[in-house]
């Protein structure tokens, strides 16, 4: 569609990142979920603002509102925004970024969609992105413009998560602990998790661990951290002495101990296995320097990650996710371009009926003035007179008709420039309800003409 | 060769290329189409044989074509359940191996008189042989991955196998149900010969009779240890080969002798 200009979309975005702006910021910004509601109603009744949802998390604080005026409204969010943040408008501003029509739609379906994460791919996003949508319809200051802008990001994002292997491999050294251990034992149900010393990751690997069925024992050289570890993460506690017992139970060893030489050496290893018979042992090393000797894999059925191993996997997953980031944002690309079509196939028909009205009733009007100064014409040179107007009205119409009519997709920038030409407001461009939905989904995606 | 042979060698041979292929990168999913198709007309040319007399016991290539089937189908209804697509470059290209030997060895002539305990004796050892082959796939991919896995090359295992105590017990269940259908299988063997009456001092000591009883032990001992002593893993797996080589070994002097 090249020459011609993009259908366009009065949504905007303003807010703060973790790409533009520092924790202290964004903290200061951020809304809890209790405050939400006298927020949201308040920036509501700002000028230029005439729907409006917040997305506050950790990593970005987004207002996105539908502005019938977009530079007062983006004026005033940003002075909104510098308020509670307890600066200057001019403070706040090389921290902040707007984004208008296409883009802002763009923006959205790349948050939901996981894209503009800090993590790319992590899941949590779209969940955030629900609540915010939540919020604001409690607050009710989301319209139809932005409900089906936030249903269609959740569809965006749920394609990128089918389509793409964006958020198939763990990046977090514990995820890749567990995931590694799968390789070994496919199902953790049943299986015995041992923890050696009584680390923050050792931590997070038991209860993702112990969260897909696995039993956790916690041992430590003092009695007394393994208990606090252990009652954290519901576990039992076995004794440091009685290690060679301990480890003769389990499947799976997370060792981080702070010992500067390797506690499970390969003797002690050799001597386990033994009593194990060849039962798989899987030792997750995240100690430094350390725990686990090196030549134990040479044990029949024991294999072993240390850090370094953990942390490759982790790094090549994380590449992984952004070259299937590339794919994710042609999709992101083609919905954007698929959904303004589809709200421009929308605006269509009202549009048509708009105009219609627009030149009909300007016509009559005119003959009607006209006639008011030609009293002494009889009833069927009037009605001849009126037909004329009409008539010729009419003919007029029948081009723009034809043109808006021949290709849905096509003709949406030419029904913003029809409704910018005769300044149509009548045409509300997201009708609400089922019917709206799916005559527009056929008029603007598949490129039929619109029934009317 | 007949146009259904052609189609399911044809089959088979793309399987395999799309099953090793997976193992480089492809997804499973076309290898484990072309598979089922391949199965699916080999099933219908196992049909279609039997309405000429050849049923899958009548002769050995008959056989190994049968065993070629089992082994193909067995592995296709694993790895529903299981995620066993790896196991697949190995089971595929074995399929395609036994069919291609099936179609290309002559019928033996003058088979001896079967009877209903020659027809037990090699349906069983079939059907025997088709378990035990699958038991050794898994064990080769055991084997694989638990390299694999010492030698920290994790993501391999991670993207294209499958978790070893799934191999393991897999396996483990394919020689526990053909050990029972093997051991029949040589009793009804034993039986046969003894019937026939072609045994005759030094002919008892047939090589491949005195393979079958070792090949038999072998697995007797596997499965004992796994049962009894809890032998698992890479030294169940190596004797998992150890009893299937001795079983293919039974299976070529077998042949070559009737050859001869």
């Amino acid at each position: 569609m090249a020459g011609k200009a993009p259908p366009t979309i009065d949504v905007v975005v303003l807010g703060v990142s973790h790409r533009t702006a520092p924790v202290a910021l964004r903290e200061r910004l951020s809304v809890v979920p209790d405050q939400m509601d006298a927020t949201l109603r308040e920036l509501k009744t700002l000028p230029g603002v005439r729907e409006v949802a917040l997305l506050s998390t950790c990593n970005r604080v987004e207002i996105y509102a539908v502005a019938s005026d977009t530079d007062a409204a983006l004026r005033a969010l940003g002075a909104d925004l510098a308020r509670r943040a307890g600066m200057l408008d001019a403070e706040i501003e090389p921290h902040l970024y707007a984004r208008t029509e296409r883009d802002a739609v763009k923006h959205l379906f790349r948050v939901a969609s996981s894209l503009d994460s800090l993590v790319v791919g992590e899941p949590q996003i779209l969940g955030q992105v629900k609540t915010a949508r939540d919020l604001a319809a409690k607050a009710e200051t989301v319209g139809p413009v932005l409900a089906t802008c936030f249903e269609r990001a959740f569809r965006v994002a749920r394609r990128v998560r089918r389509d793409t292997e964006i958020a198939r491999n763990p990046v977090s050294v514990s995820s890749v602990a567990v995931e590694l251990a799968h390789n070994v034992f496919g199902d953790f149900h049943g299986k015995s998790v041992l923890v050696v010393g009584a680390g923050k990751m050792s931590d997070l690997a038991a209860r993702a661990l112990r969260s897909r069925g696995a039993a956790l024992t916690v041992t430590n050289r003092t009695r007394a951290r393994a208990e606090e570890l252990a009652a954290a993460v519901q576990a039992d506690v076995a004794d440091f002495a009685d290690l060679a017992d301990a480890l003769g139970r389990a499947d799976i060893v997370i060792a981080s101990t702070g010992a500067q030489h390797p506690v499970l050496t390969r003797e002690l290893l050799a001597r386990v296995q033994r009593a194990r018979r060849g039962r798989s042992l899987f030792l997750i090393d995240i100690a430094v320097p350390r725990d686990v000797e090196p030549s134990v894999t040479e044990l029949e059925g024991v294999y072993v990650a240390d850090i370094d191993d953990l942390q490759k996997e982790a790094a090549k997953h994380l590449a992984g996710r952004r070259s299937e980031a590339v794919q994710a944002e042609s999709i992101v690309e083609e919905e954007v371009t698929r959904f303004l079509q589809t709200v421009g196939g929308r605006q269509l028909a009202p549009t048509v009926t708009a105009m219609r009205t627009h030149f009909i009733g300007l016509a009559h009007g005119e003959a009607e003035k006209f006639l008011a100064g030609l009293a002494h014409l009889s009833e069927k040179d009037r009605n001849a007179i009126v037909a004329f107007a009409d008539a010729l009205a009419k003919k007029l119409l029948h081009l723009p008709q034809l043109a808006l009519k021949k290709d849905a997709g096509e003709a949406v920038s030419l029904v913003a420039a029809v409704r910018a030409l005769f300044d149509l407001q009548g045409a509300d461009p997201l009708p609400e309800g089922e019917q709206g939905e799916a005559v527009a989904e056929t008029a603007g995606v598949e490129g039929r003409e619109e029934p009317s | 060769m007949s146009t259904l042979t052609a189609l399911e060698l044809g089959a088979y041979a793309l399987a395999s290329l799309l099953y090793l292929g997976f193992l480089v990168g492809l997804r499973d999913k076309p290898g484990r189409l072309a598979l089922t198709v391949a199965v699916l007309l080999h099933l219908g040319d196992i049909g279609a044989r039997c309405v000429h007399g050849m049923n899958p016991i009548s002769s050995t290539p008959e056989a190994m074509s049968f065993i070629s089937f089992l082994l193909a189908a067995g592995y296709l209804l694993g790895s529903l359940r299981y995620g066993l697509a790896s196991a697949g470059a190995f089971a595929a290209p074995a399929a395609l191996a036994l069919l291609l030997l099936a179609r290309v060895v002559p019928a033996e002539a003058g088979a001896p008189a079967m009877g209903t305990l020659g027809y037990t004796h090699i349906l069983l050892a079939t059907v025997g042989v088709a378990v035990f082959f699958i038991a050794a796939v898994l064990a080769v991919v055991y084997l694989f991955q638990d390299r694999q896995l010492r030698r920290k090359e994790f993501a391999r295992v991670t993207d294209r196998g499958t978790p070893l105590d799934t191999l393991d017990r897999l396996a483990a269940r394919c020689v526990s149900l053909g050990f029972p259908i093997f051991t029949v299988a040589i009793v009804t063997g034993a039986m046969w010969i003894a019937r026939l009456g072609v045994l005759h001092g030094a002919a008892a000591l047939r090589p491949e009779y005195v393979l079958a009883v070792v090949t038999w032990i072998a697995f007797a001992v596997l499965l004992v240890a796994r049962l009894g002593g809890g032998w698992r893993g890479r030294r169940a797996a190596w004797l998992t080969l150890g009893g299937f080589g001795g079983t293919v070994l039974v299976l070529v002097v077998y042949f070559l002798r009737h050859a001869a």
